[in-house]
Formats: structure tokens, C-alpha cells, sequence
């Protein structure tokens, strides 16, 4: 008989996310044990628990999740769990902190697909500003769009130095080039906005971070996306299902268009799910972070 | 492909109960994930991402359990689920702290179904004590009794604790619709004269109501106890007493045992969680929907 699937779903915090735990199951797999409170040191035990007490064949029908909050925390819980894997004895693991990496992969994936539709650019060409910049999906957001090669700047609403060290922090880590802004009034953002391509508005929850009159200063403004699905939106004007719809106030930017949350969304909820089946489909093991997200975020849009 | 049932299984406490646990995973859920130590301000948190994860047609297949000791707690945070769901994106919710709101029941039920059947009578206008009816069962089974008429003292070592709970049970989870009073233990052989139903919610191992309590009594009815360790709570009331003549009752009262009342809170425990799953709109279980179904199984099994 064919072992059971499980998947063991390590968090840093008091609990796991029930958001992680449907998506598993819907996913495939057959039996989710939660591990909370986890701590760095604790990863390579739990791994190598996780692959020795399984066949070579049973590990193809087993994973190790990570979640928590914090970005920096689960990459090096990934790192650890790659680097206690004793081929053959090997398992896939995912990493995905409050659903930050494939929340900004797919962010990215929508925001670069409607750039080379509506103006046959490349993220590449473009200077981004990253608003919540410094919280999960805000940072995730940033380096992937900065290691494709865009001018990122990472807004926090409170403090230069607090974004300028965030900044500095995952680009020693990832080899990104992010700068670190403060806005915390309109006029900040003004003189933040005049000659970007591209805003990422990754902020709280029913925050408005743009309003018309701050979206009326961008000259050149081609593409916004907005992951905040509790109104107000994040960005005047974009509405939760738009997907490429003109952005109405906007109006010194010739063709500027926005992404909404829920067209986010969408290509969020099938970019974990498909990773989520991809950890018990795949022939050799696999380590999935927010680089593997975006890849896949790609494919998907 | 259909997916499968998840079961969200929230608890205050350090760890789930494995009775809650069994139970779940016996009424049809798959899958059963615990929660642990979670604070009534996370409560938000968690009931969203249960309920923006899956499509409305899977979250039928989902749904939130609250366990935990504490009574008020537990309905505090079945009301803040309530409130946390974005319609249609809703699941159903069952608190259960302790097992209690499905024990007291129970209890309930079986000391209507003795009223009913040997002293052609109801729970109307019953006097009842409550005895060791501080804890989670006793003020379950205080409000659901007081609910149907009766008039409910909760009796209590400390008088002042006592009517602090009364005063809960009244105000919180009866809605202020109902009047539960208060009583110290040591005025016990004060209240027996006039009792017509006695429910021994103490501490296992503990006699609330000695042999000579009994004798007192003219107009007991009905003894029910869900102690199922020895001592037992009532002098003369086993675990598998079911309806059976206490002895030296002047008033031919019967006795409920542990093991009879353990039966019935099972049935409806395991029938609520099944509810959950069946159920075409969410719902939201707690204590009046325990006794609900504990009533309907007595009916369907007599």
C-alpha cells in the first residue's frame, strides 16, 4: 500500500496559519502535523527526524512546511532544512511566511505582465517603489523585482534609517540592489512618485498609502498593483478585481494602468497550490522560496 | 475530486483534549489541526485565513472547533468567530469548553426524561440545586435547566464566588431572560427541604450529598451525578445508575449515574460535530443546541 503524504508544517510562532493548513490539504496531502514555537537550532533535528524515519520512497511522500512572519527567520529555517538533508534521504521543503513569498510573487508576476502588454516594457527598465515596503510582502516584493533588475525603492511610511537598514539587510543577503525611502505625508510621496514606472502598494490592510492627488504628480507612471483587499484600497481608484483597467487618476501618465487585490489573489491561491502539489509530484526534492515562487507566478499569468 | 473536512480545533489551554480530538475524527472530519494557547484577540486572525483560503462551496467541508476550561471564554470567542465572518466566506463553529456544554446536556436531558416519565412532570417550575455548580458543567447545566423553567440555585463552598457565578450565568449566557440564584454549601440541609432535582457538578471523588442530605429531602425527585470516580457525588448514586430508586429517598427519588449521562453527552457531542458537516448554512453551536439534540436522542431512543 501506498504510505500516506504528510506534511510537517514548521512555524516560529504560537500557532500555524489555518490559511497554510486548508491549502495543504486541498493541495493533496494526507496527514498536516503542526509544529509551533519552532526555533533555528531546533530545524535540523526536526529535518533529519523527518528523513530518517522513512524509506527513500516514502520521503518522496513527505514535506516540510515553514511559515511565521519573518522573512529573514524562514529562509534561514529553509537553508537549515536543505542543509541537514542526507541524500538519499531527502525531502522537499516550502517556505512561505504569511503567504509573503507567493503573495509578492504573484504581485509582481501580474504587475510585469500587464507592463509588457500595455507598454512593451521590462521590469528591467523600470524604477519601482515598493509602499509597506519594509513588512513581509512588501520586502519580498522588493527583492524579487529588484533582482529582476528593476530600480526598487523600498518605502516605509515612519522612518529612513528603519528602511535604509531593511534595505541594506536582504541586500547583503540575496545580492539585490534596494534603496530604503520614508514618506509619511503626501508630499513625500509627491516627490517620491514624479519618475516611477512602477508602485507596489504593499501596506496594512484598509490603508489608503495614494491618493488622486499624489497619483495626478506621476509623469510616467505605467503600472499599479495593490494587494490590500479591505477598503479603502491601497491606491485610489484600483478596484479589487481590476486587472489591467486604466488608472483613471493618473492623469498625467499616459496609459497607466492598475492591478487590484483580488487579481492578485487569484494567481496567489493557485501559485501555493501548485507548489504545495509540486512538493508531492516532483522525482527529486525541491526547495522552494520566493525566487521559485516568482518563476512559477510567471508561467501562471 | 471532493476535499477533504478540516476541523480548526482552537483551545486557551496548552494542549487540545484527545477526547475532542477522537470525537472530531469519529463524526467524519478528516483532518483535526490543533490551535493551542490562543489569546480571544488572535481569534480574527485565525477564523479569516480558515475562511479566505477555500471556496465557499469547501468551507462547508470546513470548520472551527472551541475548546479550552473556561465557559465564558469559550463563548466569548464562539460570538468573536461569529463576528470575524465575511458572508458568504463563513464556516460553522461548536464551543464545547471541557466537554461541559455537551456533559451538562446531558445531565439535563436525562433528569427531563426521569421527570417526564416517572413523576409526569417537566422541569417547569422545578427547584434545583446546583451543587459544586461553579465549574463549566454546573453553570451549563444551571442556564439550559433555568431555560426551561426551572428555578436553578448554584451552591458553592464560598457564597460571594457562588453568586458571582449566578450572576454570570444570568446575565452572560442567559441574556439576562433568566434568574439563577446562589447558595453556600454549608446551608445545604436548608435548601434540600424544598429541592425537587439535585445536579453534583463538583470535583471527581467528592460526596455533595450525603445519605443523610437525603433523608431530609420530601420532595426529591431526580439526583444526578457525573462523577465517575469513587466516592460518588450523592450517597447511593453509582456511575451506572440509570433512573434507579435511591435508597432511603422518603420520596421515591431516582438516580442518574455518570456512565448514563457520559452516553448521552456522547450522542451529542458526536451529533453536533456531525451537524457541522451536514449542516446547508453555518452554524453556531454551544450549550442550548447540546441540549437540543441531548433531548431529541432521549426521544428517539424511548
Amino acid at each position: 500500500m501506498e504510505k500516506r503524504s504528510i506534511l510537517h508544517m514548521l512555524d516560529p510562532m504560537p500557532n500555524n496559519s489555518p490559511f497554510d493548513v486548508n491549502m495543504a490539504m486541498d493541495a493533496g496531502f494526507d496527514v498536516l502535523v503542526p509544529y509551533s514555537n519552532v526555533k533555528l537550532d531546533s530545524v535540523n533535528r526536526l529535518t533529519q527526524d523527518t528523513i530518517f524515519s522513512r524509506s527513500p520512497a516514502g520521503i518522496k511522500r513527505t514535506g516540510i512546511f515553514i511559515g511565521g512572519r519573518d522573512l529573514g527567520l524562514a529562509i534561514d529555517m529553509l537553508d537549515a532544512c536543505q542543509q541537514a538533508m542526507v541524500p538519499p534521504f531527502e525531502v522537499s521543503v516550502f517556505a512561505d511566511p504569511s503567504g509573503a513569498f507567493t503573495t509578492a510573487a504573484a504581485l509582481v508576476a501580474c504587475v510585469e505582465k500587464e507592463l509588457k502588454i500595455k507598454h512593451g516594457k521590462e521590469l528591467k527598465d523600470s524604477k519601482v517603489l515598493v509602499f509597506g515596503g519594509t513588512g513581509p510582502v512588501g520586502i519580498a516584493t522588493g527583492i524579487i523585482a529588484s533582482l529582476a533588475g528593476a530600480d526598487t525603492y523600498l518605502v516605509d511610511h515612519l522612518s529612513n534609517e528603519a528602511a535604509a537598514e531593511v534595505a541594506k539587510t536582504y541586500n547583503r543577503r540575496f545580492g539585490c540592489a534596494l534603496t530604503g525611502v520614508c514618506a509619511n505625508n503626501d508630499s513625500d510621496k509627491i516627490n517620491l512618485i514624479a519618475d516611477v514606472d512602477i508602485i507596489f502598494s504593499a501596506a496594512k490592510a484598509g490603508v489608503q498609502v495614494l491618493n488622486s492627488l499624489v497619483l495626478k504628480e506621476a509623469n510616467q507612471l505605467k503600472v499599479a498593483g495593490d494587494v490590500n483587499a479591505v477598503p479603502p484600497m491601497g491606491i485610489e481608484g484600483i478596484k479589487r478585481n481590476d486587472l489591467g483597467v486604466s488608472l483613471t487618476h493618473a492623469i498625467n501618465s499616459k496609459g497607466a494602468v492598475g492591478v487590484g487585490a483580488l487579481a492578485v489573489g487569484n494567481v496567489k491561491y493557485q501559485l501555493q497550490h501548485n507548489m504545495l502539489k509540486s512538493m508531492l509530484e516532483t522525482k527529486t526534492p525541491l526547495f522552494l522560496d520566493f525566487r521559485a515562487a516568482f518563476i512559477k507566478a510567471r508561467e501562471i499569468v | 475530486m471532493e476535499k477533504p473536512f478540516i476541523l480548526h480545533m482552537l483551545t486557551t489551554a496548552k494542549n487540545l483534549s484527545p477526547f475532542d480530538v477522537n470525537m472530531a475524527l469519529d463524526a467524519g472530519w478528516v483532518s483535526a489541526l490543533p490551535y493551542t494557547n490562543v489569546e480571544a484577540s488572535e481569534i480574527q486572525g485565525l477564523v479569516q485565513d480558515a475562511i479566505f483560503s477555500r471556496s465557499t462551496k469547501n468551507l462547508k467541508r470546513t470548520g472551527i472547533f472551541i475548546g479550552g476550561r473556561d465557559t465564558k471564554q469559550a463563548m466569548d470567542m464562539l460570538n468573536s468567530a461569529k463576528r470575524s465572518m465575511v458572508p458568504p466566506f463563513e464556516v460553522s463553529v461548536f464551543a464545547d469548553p471541557s466537554g461541559a456544554f455537551t456533559t451538562a446536556a446531558g445531565m439535563v436531558a436525562a433528569v427531563e426524561h426521569e421527570l417526564i416519565t416517572k413523576f409526569n412532570t417537566t422541569l417547569a417550575g422545578k427547584n434545583i440545586l446546583a451543587l459544586g455548580g461553579t465549574g463549566p458543567v454546573g453553570q451549563a447545566a444551571a442556564v439550559i435547566s433555568a431555560q426551561a423553567g426551572a428555578n436553578v440555585r448554584i451552591i458553592g463552598r464560598q457564597l460571594e464566588k457562588a453568586q458571582h457565578i449566578a450572576d454570570m450565568c444570568s446575565n452572560e449566557f442567559g441574556d439576562g431572560k433568566i434568574t439563577i440564584t446562589a447558595g453556600a454549601d454549608s446551608d445545604k440541609s436548608e435548601y434540600i427541604k424544598t429541592a425537587d432535582v439535585v445536579f453534583a457538578t463538583g470535583a471527581a471523588g467528592i460526596e455533595l450529598l450525603s445519605a443523610a442530605l437525603i433523608a431530609l429531602a420530601p420532595q426529591l425527585k431526580v439526583a444526578a451525578d457525573v462523577n465517575a470516580v469513587p466516592p460518588a457525588g450523592i450517597a447511593g448514586v453509582d456511575a451506572f445508575n440509570n433512573g434507579t430508586l435511591i435508597e432511603g429517598s422518603i420520596s421515591g427519588a431516582v438516580g442518574i449515574g455518570a456512565l448514563a449521562i457520559g452516553n448521552i453527552k456522547y450522542q451529542a457531542q458526536n451529533r453536533l460535530l456531525k451537524k457541522m458537516i451536514s449542516s446547508e448554512k453555518p452554524v453556531y453551536l454551544h450549550f442550548e443546541h447540546a441540549f437540543e439534540i441531548a433531548r431529541d436522542y432521549i426521544k428517539s431512543n424511548s
